[in-house]
């Protein structure tokens, strides 16, 4: 029988679309992120003023998600297919605003979870990686035991990120979370030193060692020891803790990476008004990312590019500067890592204090004479497909065994290692069930289709001045209010959210094909849409006669079965006509939807999705007016959509009146784009016209 | 295909009015592409009746589906169970299929939710015409691929007829005459000259002159039987 129809009732129309969207190549943005976080999903949401939904999605996957809200690379962006129109979407600012307006949402969900299974798992380290795995395995009902040297949760996150960069509230949050599932969080306990490896192993049923990198390599140059030279991870541990170390008037940062961004930029915030950085790498080789470079130089750090550490130079014991070489080349033919210098060509940079920021390593000292097996190099043994050490029941995920990466990679890193521990503790088999994150992508914007996006600019993230943002560790970063969020959202092509066909339902009857303004579906034997192509409009599902069609987001069926509920009961003496608006939110202003409340609000991507049987419903629901209020024409984010719609408001004013009511009960109406509340005005003069038509009887 | 065209809510009310459990039923083939009578059409007819019923302030569940195809049973026998659990079906399909499924639902009624039109194409989207009339003796490479009988208002095998005019018929301004249309394509065609052969009168015997028309094909049949006759158990293994 078919999906959409009233008699067959399996689930809600969402969740089978949910189920549909699986089955579908991935938008670009979501197979980009290391746990495939939906973002077409939650950025729509985002852009129907549906804050806590977007919650749910970016949460479903990620349980770092604040902290991923300030500081996560957003591989996502580099992803989106507006990258071939304009600019990426703002994807990691969009994510903080929905995290920001759901805070209170968030709070109010957390509980305990019953711990059903009758196991527990030590987890050692709470970095984004022991953190999710714990997060999972309470989820499971395994009593969770964190195990974390510092004397708080959050490894990295909190003993090393700087706060500027990572405000310690947001990553409360996200801990938060996870405690109050009911996890024993044991601090400021060093494993090898307050307790052994295999007193844990004896104390529970499977270990997970998450510990990260904790540790920063050193140089083995000249003069490397002493004072007035010092190790990032460290000197960063003093910063997140306070303790603010004495450096000098002049730092240099030996360094090119993110790490060595973090100690620079935190420098500066501790007075030091000379920061200076040296790395083997020209600019376009350096490995941290080109807006932390960006924002380096702003605050005014300086950069030598290509320069080798040769020498601490000291007079009396005390440093007096760096002796560096030439650099001559950084990487082989084969962009191995592999430097060469020119030795003749040297120089001395002088500096009060050196920090030393080229890599960093794990402290894994205390799996000497344990079970679990270290390789000559110093690497943890571990199998990838089990996520286990060569100890059985002992595990390992994160940093400590796929080297540096990304807090998000590392949680799906987590993510793995929480299934692998449930597998093994159940008797089931690990290899081959753990979640894999490599998924079939979307492919690129096809060159016909671009050309057809109007070009709409990023919204711009703003940032506290460079002047005054070095004074302080505060967050310098300005999240998006309301109208920015929801004009960045608005931007989105909802790649991965558009139509899919039904081939079941599909008789080749061409409709598709005719109406789509991009070229998205090629009608054989049944109709396929190309994802590629598929702007997820939403205007040929309507059109289906033989509603074959679904729109893997917010479908246009989804209303239908929504508008019972939205409508609510309707009072038979009510003085105010009730009035159903259908709100295209793409020009949405800072008063949100601001509407009184015998308006019930539809929030819709494009009014493109709305069908006639939508316009219906909402009058059988016992609505006195029915208004589809479309941004203007000029501003629309999709190609000809106005006749259609409007041809659509006329069929339905037309099947009105076969049952006696008046057209102008159902009216397409344009926001007045200007105002700083689109529908304010518009829906109340309709209000006004319904009322003079009077209110219906039934 | 078959076109079809939807009929007024007022009619449609009085079809169903004393029923208590209704499904409309959508056909989601040629009907579903002249947009009268696909899941679509289905869904919108099941909510003006249900509007209509609360105006009437009757009590009446209308619920919709769709198969594709009323006029072959592997389509909708899935779903004959649930077509029983209501008091009338009414049908979207065109009349092939009410006909078809009234045979096939015990002691449920199906009613037809749309007009039956005629064969024809879709000349532009919105727009169907009527172009051929099913008479069972197709004569269309005698006249230029333009048939007479469908589209010759009265239905001429030797025209046109004294009411062309301007390549128009005398019913209506609107319409083509279409011994018009025949000769200016022969003329094209150069095979006008093969007009002039007159046509005999026809044997309507292959049209509705002879009763319901019915095509057995041997060779499926053949086979067919076979197989049944396996499912038999005097005929041997199943």
């Amino acid at each position: 029988m078919s999906g959409a129809s009233t008699i067959e009732k399996k689930g809600s129309h969402r969740e089978r679309a949910a189920a549909l969207k699986e089955t579908r190549p991935y938008s670009p943005c979501r197979a980009a992120c290391p746990v495939n976080t939906d973002v077409q999903a939650y950025v729509g949401f985002i852009a129907q003023g549906r804050y806590n939904e977007a919650f749910e999605v970016i949460h479903s996957v990620n349980p770092i998600a604040s902290v991923c809200s300030m500081i996560c690379h957003h591989p996502c962006e580099r992803a989106c297919r507006r990258c071939g129109v304009d600019e990426p979407l703002a994807v990691r600012p969009l994510k903080r605003f929905a995290l920001e307006q759901s805070t209170e949402y968030r709070r109010n969900k957390r509980h305990l979870i019953e711990k059903t299974k009758g196991k527990s798992v030590a987890v050692i380290g709470s970095g984004p990686s022991g953190l999710t795995s714990a997060n999972d395995l309470a989820d499971l009902g395994y009593q969770v035991t964190i195990y974390e040297r510092h004397p708080v949760l959050g490894g990295m996150l909190a003993a090393a990120i700087p706060p500027y960069r990572l405000p310690r509230e947001a990553l409360k949050e996200d801990i938060d979370d996870v405690v109050s599932k009911g996890i024993e969080v044991r601090t400021g306990v060093e494993i090898g030193k307050d307790i052994s490896l295999d007193e844990i192993t004896s104390k529970h049923d499977a270990v997970l060692i998450a510990i990260g990198l904790s540790l920063s390599r050193s140089l083995n140059i000249p003069g490397v020891e002493g004072p007035g030279v010092l190790l990032a991870i460290p000197f960063l541990e003093d910063v997140a803790f306070d303790r603010k170390p004495d450096l000098g008037k002049k730092v240099l940062v030996i360094g090119g990476g993110n790490v060595a961004m973090d100690v620079a930029r935190s420098a500066r915030r501790l007075g030091v008004k000379e920061v200076e950085m040296v790395c083997l790498e020209g600019a376009d080789e350096m490995p941290a990312w080109k807006w932390e470079v960006e924002e380096a130089v702003e605050e005014g750090i300086t950069i030598s590019h290509r320069w080798g550490p040769k020498a601490v130079r000291r007079e009396d014991g005390r440093v007096k500067g760096l002796e560096v070489v030439k650099v001559l080349s950084v990487f082989d033919a084969e962009r191995r890592f592999s430097p060469t210098f020119d030795n003749a060509n040297t120089k001395l940079i002088e500096a009060d204090t050196i920090i030393i920021t080229i890599g960093q390593m794990s402290n894994i000292s205390f799996l000497k004479d344990s079970k679990v097996k270290v390789d000559e190099r110093g690497r943890v043994q571990w199998d990838p497909k089990t996520q286990m050490s060569s100890a059985p029941g002992v595990f390992v995920s994160g940093e400590v065994v796929t080297g540096p990466g990304s807090a998000i990679a590392a949680a799906a890193s987590g993510h793995r290692s929480a299934m692998a521990i449930h597998l093994y503790l159940q008797g089931e088999q690990i290899e081959g069930s753990l979640p894999t994150y490599e998924k079939e992508k979307i492919a690129d914007m096809p060159a016909t289709v671009a050309e057809k996006i109007a070009r709409e600019p990023r919204m711009k993230i703003l940032h506290l001045e460079p002047e005054k943002r070095c004074n302080t560790f505060e967050a310098f970063e300005y999240g998006y209010d309301e109208e920015a969020a929801l004009k960045e959202a608005g931007r989105c092509r909802g790649c991965g959210g558009g139509a899919v066909v039904d081939k079941n339902k599909c008789m080749a009857c061409l409709t598709c094909q005719r109406i789509c303004p991009y070229g998205a579906p090629v009608v054989t034997a049944w109709s396929e849409i190309r994802p590629e192509y598929c702007q997820a409009c939403g205007l040929c599902a309507p059109e289906c006669p033989g509603g074959a069609i679904s729109m893997v987001s917010y479908d246009v069926r989804e209303f239908r079965e929504t508008l019972p509920a939205i409508v609510g009961s309707v009072d038979p003496n009510r003085k105010e006509p009730v009035i159903v608006a259908f709100l295209c939110t793409h020009h949405l202003g800072t008063a949100g939807f601001n509407l009184p409340d015998h308006v019930r609000k539809v929030p819709v991507h494009c009014t493109s999705r709305i069908d006639t049987n939508d316009l219906l419903k909402a009058f059988e629901c016992g609505a006195d007016g029915v208004a589809v209020v479309r941004c203007p024409g000029s501003s629309c984010k999709y190609k000809g959509i106005e006749n259609r719609v409007a041809a659509r408001v006329g069929q339905a004013k037309k099947l009105i009146g076969m049952l006696g009511m008046e057209a102008g009960r159902i009216e397409l109406l344009t926001t007045d784009a200007e105002s700083g509340s689109p529908y304010t005005a518009v829906c109340a003069g309709f209000a006004d016209r319904i009322k003079q038509l009077g209110l219906r009887s039934k | 295909m078959i076109v079809g065209s939807q009929k007024s809510i007022d009619e449609l009310w009085e079809m169903t009015k004393d029923f208590k459990k209704v499904l409309v039923f959508g056909c989601n083939t040629c009907v579903a592409i002249c947009h009268a009578g696909g899941e679509k059409e289905a869904e919108t007819i099941a909510t003006l009746l249900r509007m209509r019923a609360a105006q009437e302030g009757k009590a009446m569940e209308v619920d919709f589906t769709s198969v594709m195809r009323h006029c072959e049973p592997e389509y909708f026998e899935p779903v004959l169970e649930d077509l029983k659990k209501y008091d009338l079906i009414l049908s979207t399909a065109c009349g092939v299929g009410v006909n078809f499924l009234s045979d096939r639902t015990g002691n449920i009624p199906v009613y037809p939710g749309i007009n039956t039109s005629f064969y024809g194409a879709v000349e532009a989207p919105g727009v169907f015409v009527e172009l051929c009339a099913g008479c069972g003796n197709c004569i269309l490479h005698l006249t230029g691929g333009i048939c007479p009988i469908a589209r010759c208002s009265k239905t001429l095998m030797n025209g046109p007829c004294g009411g062309t005019n301007k390549g128009k018929c005398e019913i209506s301004k609107d319409v083509d005459c279409a011994w018009y249309l025949i000769v200016e394509r022969m003329k094209k065609l150069g095979t006008l000259e093969k007009l002039a052969e007159v046509q005999p009168p026809r044997n309507w015997s292959t049209s509705r002159d002879g009763g319901p028309r019915r095509v057995s094909l041997e060779h499926i049949r053949a086979f067919e039987e076979q197989e049944a006759g396996k499912s038999d158990p005097a005929g041997g293994k199943k």
